[in-house]
């Protein structure tokens, strides 16, 4: 018999985890205080639909306004640490260890600097977020084939041809993976900064119906969060296919050179 | 007037106490389209011979006259350059590698693609303008990295152990590849090498280079006829060529 492919697989899998989610409560083996079936999390979201479109409104903004200050800090940050070696020398190791701390212990600071409002969620999940992108960033401009540089400067670039043309697009690699790491770490930052304090956003949601034992919009709200990720990490990989047609191969042919990216610490633990 | 005239350089890196002497009084001309190989142990110090031919790094003393004028910087319009690993970049076509010093300048697109292409047909690699680097062979991205070197049509090529990673039967087409090249181009080549047999079958002349502090020890003229062919190899004369470059190689210093 042909094995079924992996996408099938994990196709199937989604199905009976779903199937599960439906079967399940209605068994009666599960409360539904625990886990309230599919269909009756579905009715609750679309009972209360223009909440959670209000909701993922100023979840989305906030989250699209992090991810802005998250990349761009991230990357301009990440391009000077890497690229001036006194700088790097002085700077890596001690974004390096800020990158271990928990940051979420400043939150409530923050709220008291920015108010409960979306400013203290964009400050705190765009700092939660610049880590990735700014050490990737500077790893991928570390670590690029000095051979390139060599053979840009033999064919006479000066120093800003060189970074045009040599340094950005050999880095692109590592600061793509950086943009998707620190993009999802945002997204976690803004959930959990508005589950903590706040008065709005699909994290309120969660933690408000929590409090009043209400499981079927907790769990319409975490339902939303799931997609809101799914549909991050889906577009982030197209863009980073767009972008790679070299690099994947590259990978496979040149372990250790420029193609491949060195590893970028896993996200820390909210 | 010599392609290439180096007169008395020697080179010390900095370091622990006063330094490490890496290239001791060398002095070499090479006249115009002759094919010269630089042999010598590891470490003798032959590419950072090469690197400052092409003005990539500075010696500590002695001059290096290229068309009569001193290379103090990379001047591609004078000396191109093939590094021994593939240098291309892996994010641009083997169209645009080749054009990539001519953009460099500047140099208008139409007449960028023109000349690009010229050199690709020049290296027998017609038609594959469109792939990338990972999509070609290790000879095949070689091809591209000389078309590169001579897309500027310098006088002078500087080869940097080219073919040291490929495997032997693609190192020996390569090497008879070259050969046709410069037969055509009638390019000044510089090459450097470990191989003896390279060295024998490609060369006019040989440079052979002491351990480090690297030297001259000896020149040897290869007097087989052009063009070469492998059959040559198996010849006596070649192999006393050979044996005479091993025994300078061997020699305890």
């Amino acid at each position: 018999m042909r094995l079924p492919s992996p996408a099938t697989v994990r196709w199937g899998l989604l199905v009976l985890l779903l199937v599960l989610w439906e079967g399940l409560p209605q068994t009666g083996l599960v409360p539904e205080l625990f886990l309230p079936s599919l269909s009756k999390t579905l009715v609750a979201l679309w009972a209360q639909r223009e909440e959670y479109f209000d909701a993922l409104l100023v979840t989305l903004s906030e989250v699209g306004i992090a991810m802005l200050i998250a990349c761009g800090a991230g990357i301009l940050t990440g391009a000077l640490v890497g690229g001036i070696v006194t700088l790097r020398k002085l700077m890596l190791p001690v974004f390096s260890s800020l990158y271990a701390v928990p940051i979420v212990i400043l939150y409530p600071i923050f709220t008291a600097w920015f108010g409960i409002g979306s400013e203290s969620k964009i400050a705190f999940a765009g700092i939660y977020g610049f880590f990735p992108v700014m050490l990737s960033t500077a790893a991928g401009i570390r670590t690029i084939d000095p051979q390139y540089i060599l053979a840009a400067r033999s064919m006479g670039a000066t120093l800003p041809q060189q970074i045009a043309r040599v340094i950005i697009p050999a880095s692109i690699p590592t600061v793509l993976t950086g943009l998707r790491l620190g993009g999802a770490l945002t997204i976690i930052g803004v959930v959990v900064s508005e589950m903590l304090t706040s008065s709005a956003g699909i994290g309120y949601l969660v933690s408000r119906y929590r409090t009043i034992l209400d499981s079927a919009h907790v769990f319409a709200a975490i339902l939303m969060i799931l997609l809101l990720s799914i549909l991050f990490d889906l577009l982030a990989r197209a863009v980073e296919r767009r972008t790679l047609v070299w690099q994947t191969a590259g990978r496979q042919s040149r372990p250790g050179a420029a193609g491949s990216s060195p590893a970028v610490p896993a996200p820390a633990p909210v | 007037m010599s392609a290439i005239e180096v007169d008395r350089l020697s080179h010390v890196y900095s370091g622990a106490e006063g330094g490490v002497p890496a290239l001791q009084d060398i002095s070499l001309s090479v006249e115009p389209g002759k094919f010269v190989v630089i042999v010598g142990p590891s470490g003798c110090g032959k590419t950072s011979l090469l690197m400052m031919l092409a003005g990539l790094r500075h010696q500590s003393s002695g001059t290096i006259l290229c068309d009569g004028r001193p290379i103090t910087a990379p001047d591609p319009s004078r000396v191109g350059v093939v590094f021994q690993e593939a240098s291309l970049f892996p994010w641009l076509t083997s169209l645009d590698n080749t054009e990539f010093p001519l953009a460099l300048r500047g140099t208008p697109r139409a007449e960028r693609r023109r000349r690009a292409e010229e050199m690709l047909n020049l290296v027998g690699l017609k038609g594959f303008g469109a792939r990338y680097p990972h999509e070609l062979s290790g000879g095949m991205k070689q091809r591209v990295s000389i078309a590169r070197g001579l897309v500027q049509d310098p006088p002078v090529l500087l080869m940097d152990e080219p073919f040291a990673a490929l495997d032997e039967q693609t190192r020996m087409t390569m090497g008879h590849e070259l050969l046709r090249i410069w037969s055509k181009t009638r390019k000044t080549v510089v090459f450097i090498t470990h191989s003896l047999t390279e060295a024998v079958y490609l060369a006019d002349e040989v440079l052979v280079m002491s351990p480090r502090p690297g030297r001259i020890i000896d020149r040897i003229t290869i007097d087989l006829p052009r063009p070469r062919t492998y059959e040559m190899m198996a010849t006596d004369t070649f192999g006393k060529l050979r044996e005479r470059i091993w025994q300078q190689i061997r020699k305890p210093e």
